[in-house]
């Protein structure tokens, strides 16, 4: 099977209701990105109550935002990809290891661009959002040899500018984005027809599946004769299952939106995220470290394939019924 | 299977009317501009290896500069050559010998102090095989007092599955011609002195006879792979008779090509990504300083397969009938459209090409707060963002909805890759 030959859609497209797109701003997207912005605030406010890394109202705050960040991560088009906010918020897979090189770079220097985060803004990416607050609060390599009053500035100004971002992509929903992606249609430049913009909310669907079974579960997976438990996400503070569950979640709710007028997919689809969440509720691997093991690492490459399966059934399924392709996305390349 | 091809191809011969502009000819003056693309590679690679005989045999600073330009010149044709990765399985699982970047130089020779040793990532990133005539890797004993093409091409390249070690193609080269660029942001690439080539007391940083030996493997290795792509693309060729076979798939790889390049690859990954970790790295032909080109190339690439039209090295133009023969006789608005937006970007990468050559070199754009640089770089990422919007619109016009091809996930039907 070298060679790829798939099945064309001969299943004609019904009719999709506008407010598909509708229902999935009302009742998907604004609440993640509102839900966003109030945790960030929570989590900014824990900061600035008491900065000390070990805080347990700091921890429990920066969880709840990371949550919300996690549930939301599939929507990455419009206000999330202007001025690279959600790389701002959440810079990983990180390859070559640049999130604990740039810390600990501003950390030597005390670099005062950590004194506001109007300038922090600036920084590059890798020091800025979860993962990298996650590496201040949970990895002693790099904090260990920090000055206290430095590390603190660091951490306020760090979720500071957390909460500015999630502030920033919420308030460009409500002012621009919600009008761009409702106005749908000729005179619209950005997107020319009513399917352009279902393609994009189905674009954002079929990228956080690949995403959460090729990044979340295929990094740390690596290959079975050279596993890589490091790889996993956010492994410092134990959350790398639980963003493939929280993520699987998000799609869930947005597939049942996506297929309201085909009910009978609905039903189909909902089968499978029911099924893969429920090898996920009973995997005993919140950071995968059981890629190493054969009978572990079956278990996890089950997860995977049963991602992996919603994502074919998706495009086979759904796909078809929306009459859209499924376009480009940012996994696209090498 | 057979079921499958015979309603794809039923299908693919009701929904495209005949036009003026056969999709046949498009796709057969794709793969000559493809082969033509491949061939000019392999000139300039040979051109390059004529030069890297000279600095070895005497290694003087002329004979270095005229290898590092020749090295430069052979980087404008491959690039454009880019554009036919994402859609061609062939090129695709083949390009990782050539073009892999980017890698942890350390595997290959000494590095300065700041470069730091082995990473959780890589414990080879540090190795310096041309320091060590044998060393371990993965617990077996590697014999590597004579540095050859089938060392790097079978033992080194990759070593232990890390994609950063890249011991083979274009940036290995790049780094033994220009060595490390360590001066961050601030002007000025790679500083190699030509003596680092040089024979007996005048050898500066040792093991002046094996790095030698190493820059003549990986040359000759690369127009062996060249070689090999470009007889793929000749008249029998697997990569073109794949291409040819089923006007839809065809049409479909060009396509996948066009968008996977223009947006996860260069706007992506290339050009956004390393522009918001400010990092002096963070670009393509980063020892060389030679990242302009490689951007303005890969976009003059999109361009020229659009349009089915490519100027050869000696200026010999290569045309037929083109996508954008098709997409007009569809859709004239949307064909002026997407030649628009292909213009506006290699204006927008044109221009960094011109501010780079004034002297604002590429890791300068990158460098936290500078705001022209950002706007430069942006430039180009928007425009390769805007042309992936019209590249879609061209897949919804030509029907090509559900059309999979292999070594891509954009536009593909992933039950295929599962079955």
């Amino acid at each position: 099977m070298r060679h790829l030959i798939t099945l064309l859609f001969l299943a004609t497209p019904i009719a999709v209701s506008a407010n598909v797109v509708e229902t999935a701003i009302d009742t998907h997207i604004l609440p993640r990105f509102a839900q966003l912005s109030d945790t960030s605030d929570t989590l900014a406010s824990a900061a600035m109550d008491d900065c000390t890394i070990t805080n347990p109202q700091l921890r429990t705050t920066y969880g709840q935002a990371f949550d919300a960040w996690i549930s939301a991560s599939h929507l990455r088009f419009g206000p999330s990809e202007t001025d690279g906010r959600a790389f701002a918020l959440a810079f990983w897979p990180d390859a070559r290891g640049k999130t604990p090189k740039a810390l600990s770079a501003l950390i030597a220097t005390r670099d005062p661009i950590a004194q506001s985060a109007d300038a922090y803004d600036e920084v590059s990416i890798s020091a800025r959002g979860f993962y990298a607050l996650e590496y201040l609060l949970f990895d002693d390599n790099v904090t260990k040899d920090a000055d206290p009053e430095y590390l603190c500035t660091l951490v306020q100004t760090i979720t500071a500018d957390i909460a500015q971002t999630a502030h920033d992509i919420e308030q460009d929903w409500r002012d621009n984005y919600i009008d761009v992606l409702t106005s749908a249609g000729p005179g619209n430049l950005r997107y020319q027809s009513s399917d352009e913009a279902t393609q994009e909310v189905y674009k954002a669907l079929l990228t956080g599946l690949q995403f959460t079974a090729d990044t979340r579960l295929g990094r740390p997976l690596g290959s079975f004769d050279r596993p890589r438990p490091k790889r996993a996400e956010a492994r410092r503070s134990m959350r790398s299952l639980h963003h493939v569950m929280l993520s699987l979640q998000s799609l869930r709710a947005l597939t049942a939106i996506l297929a309201t007028d085909a009910p009978h997919i609905a039903n189909n689809l909902d089968v499978f995220y029911a099924t893969a969440l429920d090898v996920a509720q009973t995997l005993d691997e919140p950071v995968f470290a059981g890629v190493a093991d054969p009978s572990a690492r079956l278990k996890i490459e089950i997860l995977q394939q049963a991602i992996q399966r919603i994502h074919e059934e998706t495009t086979l399924q759904l796909g078809p019924v929306l009459g859209v392709a499924v376009g480009f996305n940012a996994l696209d390349g090498d | 299977m057979k079921n499958v091809l015979a309603a794809s191809t039923a299908l693919a011969l009701l929904s495209v009317p005949a036009f003026a502009t056969e999709t046949s000819d498009v796709l057969t003056n794709y793969a000559n501009i493809a082969h033509a693309k491949y061939a000019d590679s392999l000139a300039t690679a040979r051109a390059l290896n004529t030069a890297i005989d000279a600095l070895i045999a005497h290694p003087s600073e002329d004979t270095l500069s005229a290898a590092k330009a020749a090295w430069v010149d052979a980087r404008v044709p491959y690039q454009q050559t880019e554009v036919y990765r994402f859609g061609n399985a062939i090129v695709d699982d083949w390009e990782g010998k050539v073009n892999a970047w980017p890698l942890d130089e350390g595997l290959i020779d000494y590095v300065s102090t700041s470069y730091g040793g082995p990473t959780d990532e890589n414990e080879l990133a540090a190795l310096n095989v041309i320091a060590n005539p044998s060393f371990t890797l993965s617990g077996k004993s590697i014999d590597a007092a004579h540095i050859t093409p089938e060392l790097l091409a079978e033992t080194l390249h990759e070593a232990d599955g890390v994609e950063a070690n890249v011991a083979t193609g274009y940036h290995a080269i790049e780094f033994l011609l220009w060595g490390q660029d360590l001066n961050g942001h601030g002007e000025g690439a790679g500083n190699r002195a030509a003596t680092d080539f040089a024979t007996g007391d005048a050898c500066t940083n040792g093991h002046c006879d094996r790095r030698a030996e190493y820059l003549k493997a990986a040359t000759e290795l690369l127009i062996s792979d060249l070689e090999w792509i470009t007889a793929q693309w000749a008249d029998d060729g697997a990569a073109r008779e794949t291409a040819l076979a089923d006007e839809k798939i065809g049409l479909s790889a060009i396509l996948t090509g066009m968008g996977s390049l223009s947006y996860g690859e260069q706007a992506g990954e290339r050009m956004r990504l390393g522009l918001m970790l400010n990092d002096p790295e963070e670009e393509h032909d980063c020892f060389s300083d030679n990242t302009h080109n490689s951007h303005y190339y890969d976009g003059k690439g999109i361009q020229n397969v659009y349009l089915g039209s490519y100027t050869r090295i000696d200026g010999t133009e290569i045309s037929g009938a083109s996508l954008s023969d098709l997409v007009k006789a569809q859709n004239a608005d949307l064909d002026a459209e997407m030649r628009g937006k292909l213009d506006t970007t290699m204006q927008a990468l044109g221009a960094i090409k011109t501010a780079a050559e004034g002297g604002f070199a590429y890791d300068q754009m990158l460098e936290r707060g500078n705001e022209k640089g950002e706007a430069l770089i942006m430039g180009g990422v928007n425009g390769l963002v805007d042309q992936t919007r019209s590249i879609e619109r061209v897949v919804t016009v030509l029907g090509l909805e559900g059309v999979g091809i292999e070594g891509s996930d954009s536009l593909d039907n992933p039950s295929a890759v599962f079955e």
